[in-house]
């Protein structure tokens, strides 16, 4: 299995679905975002949709971390 | 009407229940869509705020219903992609290699996932260590709902180790899902 990379990290930090809110209330990038490159960006991307995919096979009730997000922000 | 349309025509009545249900199918077309705004945005906050505009346009009396196959849906894009440009312009990101033009939706809901494919992933999961598992599934068990400095802390680990433990072992189900037959690269697409 290969070493972590720093950007492995970055990507990782991206992940989750929880964000912090800005004054306006709108959610706002993880801090690691910002460091990421284009590329580096794209890659989180893709990664989101491979974490998301993996929350809703394993949820009971098929959802995503994002939706299970926006559920606690309605609540 | 479409299955998503029911479930749209169902949130002023049975709000919450029926908006997961809703959301759960049209998230990932949504974030599918936003792929161009990939480099300038981060798609996830720009998914989360336009679904929470959904959920109000959703229970807005005075808003005109939206017709036509998977409205909603098409809907949800559009206000997705807005945000995405606006975003990117607050940012001062936006370069000659955005994308100016919204294109068509073409992407459907989505599917619910199979219970292979719920087997295959825990399967992989169980296998881990118990360091990396614990750290993938307080994770995944978590719904979005703590910071990775909280979520490593309930671990007794640092924000750091967490996150070299997570990254291991995402690779590591990755290889063993692969081991199986699950082709990962479409999860991605």
């Amino acid at each position: 299995m290969s070493t972590n990379s720093p950007e492995d990290l970055l990507v990782e930090a991206t992940l989750g679905a929880w964000r912090r809110r800005d004054r306006d209330g709108l959610p706002m990038p993880p801090a690691e975002w910002a460091d990421l490159s284009d590329a580096g960006r794209v890659r989180a991307y893709e990664a989101q949709l491979l974490a998301r995919a993996w929350e809703r096979a394993l949820d009971d009730d098929g959802l995503s971390g994002t939706v299970h997000a926006v559920l606690a922000r309605i609540r | 009407m479409t299955e998503v349309d029911e479930l749209w025509s169902r949130i002023p009545l049975d709000g919450e229940r029926a908006f997961g249900q809703w959301a759960g199918r049209v998230e990932r077309p949504v974030r599918l869509y936003l792929r161009p705004w990939a480099a300038s945005v981060d798609v996830e906050c720009i998914v989360q705020e336009a679904l929470l505009r959904m959920w109000l346009r959703a229970n807005d009396d005075g808003a005109e219903p939206l017709t036509g196959e998977n409205a909603s849906l098409r809907w949800c894009c559009r206000v997705a992609w807005n945000l995405a440009r606006n975003e990117s312009r607050k940012r001062a990101r936006e370069t000659v290699t955005d994308p100016q033009e919204m294109p068509e939706v073409s992407v459907g809901p989505e599917e619910p996932s199979s219970p292979g494919l719920r087997q295959a992933i825990a399967d992989c999961v169980q296998a881990l260590g118990a360091k990396l598992r614990s750290a993938l599934l307080a994770r995944l068990e978590d719904r979005g709902l703590s910071g990775d400095v909280a979520i490593a802390e309930s671990l007794a680990m640092t924000k750091n180790t967490f996150l070299q433990n997570i990254v291991r072992a995402r690779k590591q189900v990755a290889a063993c899902l692969g081991g199986k037959g699950v082709a990962i690269e479409e999860m991605v697409r």
